[in-house]
């Protein structure tokens, strides 16, 4: 009369264990969740009623008491209809309770008895690594990207029975490779012109480094950004599991293959919440987009339009690459190591060629003051992006194309891990000197503009390190040269609040 | 009402800054009663004459001004005055300048710091827009200079950008020419705030003048009136960069209702920055490129013209010309100028950095412009 039955929820972009306990008794009529279940969670009494019904199986009159350990957490979602259904039919007596020994059910039932995908499939099935996970087919290749070819699926509930009946096989998964089906990313080559800010592009993908964009509109900076992603490597193995997990718990769409290999690109709208960018929600603390961009790149289009304390959110999750969430009941630290990539315009009118402004200074200083500050302090890399010329836009055959491009950046991203094991946007400033060495002439460049104080020293480094990896993506010398050094102070434009009144 | 002792300037600098007082009001109030009489009338102690009780029964008119009295004392305006070292000349008064006696809109009171018998020199305006190119600033500040050079007073509103520069230019010289700055704020009210130490040399070796008493903001209406009387006081106005809408344009106005010569400094066709001067030029005004075309219009001989001091920075390197060269055109991006040379990216960006830290070319936004005066 009872049966235990092994399953998962998601807990930010983990999988936490539960033991699903179903107790069947004599009694008056009753259907009762307990364990502190959520909505969606304690309406699976209805669909696992109507699902094991129309599944051409019994359900008694008599009372039936699910609960799901351990009971004090909470749990969501509807992927435990399939584990307190299969409990249901142990406890009665339709599958024997020995046969579901060794196994973990996850999936959500329709009234018809079909087994439907749930998301969180891979933290899940993750977090039953000593059973075989038992998942609705459409959620094969995800569970198979996690725990291999142990996979169990299913597309009904009948079907589950069946095969714990011993009276049918399992059914197989489903065969063959399957096709990437995800269109590529769009190509480099259908940017006209724009060679400073490609080569801002190509510099950020190399060296790790958080770059913005800054341009009247129109002039090209969200297509910039949007091709930076075909320029980043592949991910590596644990770097794409964790990419996957984050997806899985989230919801959003896996590729076919079932695991995220190639780098995510993110691009929230700038009236995105503090939660949905960062994560959070009561009950399972939701990834948000900035763990969703994990191995990939976080596009803020619009910079400044973003609410400041939106942004502010950015900063420590920026530095450590987790970010960590707490509330009153839980905390969890979800993955969010990404790329920065943000665009603005230079001030409220969108600027143009010197004079073109209409902003008064007081309306400059107010749009700049939103970006300002430590936030701006991130970005290593400030490249202005001008609407092209008519030239530009005339010329026949555009620029390089992605594939040529990724290709050197995957050499200089070696040439860096090679060196110190890291990107170079994250070397030490104490490690500088040692692994950035630069050229005579380089260093007076640089000692030229400290001393006009036209760079700071928190600027200085970022120069440095940028320079470091202009000089991986030109060969494998290991001095940084003069070249280097104004290359990389071009990538950092001024952002003026009184342009109009330099000193002449 | 005490104060006996105080004179009838001090009436009038009280008057000057009520709300709801303009020229021609306060011109009307002044004509048909004596300072005295007039304050007396806006307290409600004297009968006040036909026209001015009409202004009075205007809605607001009278409850406003007496608030006004209460709060601008005469007495505490004049010892304010005192304090500043201000000469306040109401119409009329014998040293009220002659240009403005028989204008079509005199101001019926000027406050005024500095040397007044500059007023009795040649004197041309220069004006132009806030938002100046670089271009627009070192035209400014080189007719400038030249004018004072050649010892023509300038006269200008001291606003940013172009008003600016053409008294930087003049104070730079070492000829005779002064700065008289027009402003439309109360001669404390440095307007803008970056411009402190400018007004003090102004006021210092030159001439302020200003129809606002002390104390008083520089409100937006008051800066077309300004203009008017900058146009008044010239012999000749100069527009050295102007949007097709402007300030400066309002200046040229007064100036061509006044019969004074406009003259304008061409610019690129198709840049906004000299959409407004270019305008002026097809209108017919006389073009402007160096102080000398100005001096000319003043029937001046250009004898006198100072040399130039030299210019300290270093001479760019042969390969580095072609840049500056193509920048001194227009300003231009790092792409624009690659393209327009045809040079490698890293190449250009190295030349740039170079000129850049010799101080021949400034960058804002990632957009690159000659500074200075050009390289010859």
């Amino acid at each position: 009369m009872l049966a235990a039955v092994r399953s998962a929820t998601v807990f930010g972009v983990e999988g936490r264990p539960v033991t699903v306990e179903v107790h069947v008794s004599t009694g008056l009529p009753a259907f009762q969740i307990v364990g502190l279940p959520d909505e969606a969670c304690r309406e699976s009494r209805d669909r696992v009623r109507a699902a094991v019904l129309s599944s051409g199986l019994v359900w008694p009159s008599c009372r039936v008491t699910v609960n799901l350990a351990p009971s004090s957490q909470r749990k969501g979602g509807s992927g435990l209809d399939l584990p307190i259904a299969i409990g249901f039919l142990a406890a009665h007596g339709q599958v024997p309770v020995a046969q579901i020994e060794g196994l973990g059910f996850v999936g959500e039932l329709g009234l018809d008895g079909s087994m439907r995908p749930v998301s969180g499939v891979a933290p899940m099935v993750a977090a039953m690594r000593d059973v075989r996970p038992v998942v609705p087919t459409a959620s094969f290749r995800e569970a198979q990207g996690v725990v291999g070819d142990e996979v169990r699926v299913a597309a009904t509930l009948r079907e589950v029975v069946d095969a714990l009946n011993a009276e049918g096989p399992w059914p197989r998964p489903p065969e063959g490779e399957f096709v990437d089906d995800e269109p590529p990313p769009p190509d480099l080559a259908d940017v006209r012109g724009q060679s400073t800010a490609r080569r801002g592009l190509e510099v950020a993908a190399a060296g790790g480094h958080h770059l913005l964009l800054v341009g009247p509109p129109g002039s090209g900076k969200t297509m910039l950004a949007q091709r930076m992603s075909g320029l980043l490597p592949a991910l590596d193995a644990e770097t794409a599991l964790q990419a996957t997990m984050v997806h899985s718990a989230a919801g959003v769409r896996l590729p076919a293959g079932g695991l995220v290999r190639r780098a995510p690109f993110r691009a929230p709208h700038h009236s995105s919440s503090m939660v949905s960018l960062v994560g959070g929600g009561s009950t399972s603390l939701r990834p948000g987009e900035i763990s969703l961009s994990h191995g990939g790149i976080l596009f803020l289009d619009e910079l400044g339009e973003f609410a400041p304390v939106v942004l502010d959110g950015l900063r420590q999750p920026l530095e450590e690459g987790v970010i960590r969430l707490a509330r009153a009941r839980a905390s969890a630290a979800l993955p969010a190591r990404f790329l920065l990539v943000a665009a603005t315009n230079p001030c409220p009118c969108g600027g143009g060629p010197p004079g073109a402004c209409e902003c008064d200074e007081s309306a400059r200083l107010r749009y700049l003051r939103r970006l300002s500050g430590p936030l701006l302090d991130r970005f290593d890399l400030r490249v202005g992006v001008h609407r092209p010329g008519v030239d530009d836009l005339l010329a026949t055959g555009g620029g390089e194309p992605t594939a040529v491009v990724a290709q050197r950046v995957g050499l200089a991203r070696q040439r860096a891990i090679d060196r110190i094991g890291m990107m170079n946007a994250h070397i030490p400033p104490s490690r500088l000197d040692e692994l950035a060495p630069l050229h005579p002439t380089a260093r007076q460049v640089l000692r030229e503009q400290l001393e006009a104080d036209k760079l700071t020293g928190r600027g200085y480094h970022r120069i440095r390190r940028t320079a470091r990896t202009l000089a991986d993506l030109d060969g494998d010398g290991e001095l940084v040269l003069e070249e280097h050094v104004v290359m990389a102070m071009s990538m950092r434009v001024r952002l003026s609040v009184s342009s109009r009144e330099r000193a002449a | 009402m005490s104060g006996g002792e105080l004179p009838g300037e001090a009436y009038v600098a009280a008057l000057a800054g009520f709300r709801n007082m303009n020229v021609h009001r306060l011109g009307a109030l002044l004509r048909r009663h004596t300072p005295r009489e007039a304050w007396a009338v806006v307290l409600g102690e004297a009968r006040p004459h036909g026209l001015i009780a009409k202004v009075l029964a205007d809605r607001d008119v009278a409850p406003t001004w007496k608030r006004c009295a209460a709060e601008r004392p005469p007495e505490a305006v004049w010892q304010r005055c005192c304090e500043l070292g201000l000469l306040v000349l109401p119409y009329g008064h014998p040293r009220y300048p002659g240009g403005l006696l028989d204008d079509r809109q005199p101001p019926p009171v000027l406050f005024v710091l500095g040397d007044l018998g500059l007023l009795a020199g040649r004197r041309a305006a220069m004006v132009g827009t806030r938002n100046a190119t670089a271009d627009g600033r070192e035209a400014a500040r080189s007719i400038g200079h030249g004018l004072a050079a050649a010892g023509v007073h300038v006269v200008s509103g001291l606003a940013r950008g172009i008003d600016g520069w053409a008294h930087r230019g003049v104070l730079a010289a070492e000829g005779e020419g002064r700065p008289i700055g027009v402003v439309a704020s109360g001669l404390d009210v440095v307007y803008p705030r970056e411009h402190r130490d400018l007004w003090k040399a102004v006021a210092n070796c030159g001439l302020l003048l200003s129809e606002a008493p002390p104390g008083i903001a520089p409100e937006p209406h008051r800066f077309p009136l300004r203009n008017r009387i900058i146009a008044a006081l010239s012999e000749v106005v100069v527009v050295v960069e102007s949007r097709e809408s402007g300030g400066s344009l309002i200046t040229t106005a007064e100036a061509i209702e006044r019969d004074i010569p406009v003259m304008a400094v061409p610019g690129p066709v198709g840049r906004r920055s000299a959409a407004g001067t270019n305008h002026l030029l097809c209108d017919g005004a006389a073009p402007v490129t160096s102080a000398a075309d100005v001096l000319t219009a003043l029937s001046f001989q250009h004898s006198r013209s100072a040399v130039l001091p030299a210019d300290l920075r270093a001479r760019p390197r042969a390969g580095d010309l072609a840049v500056y060269r193509e920048l001194a055109t227009e300003p231009r991006t790092i792409d624009g100028m690659a393209l327009a040379i045809g040079a490698e990216l890293v190449e250009v960006a190295m030349a740039l950095a170079r000129l850049e830290s010799a101080g021949w070319v400034s960058q804002a936004d990632g957009w690159f412009e000659c500074v200075g005066s050009p390289l010859r």
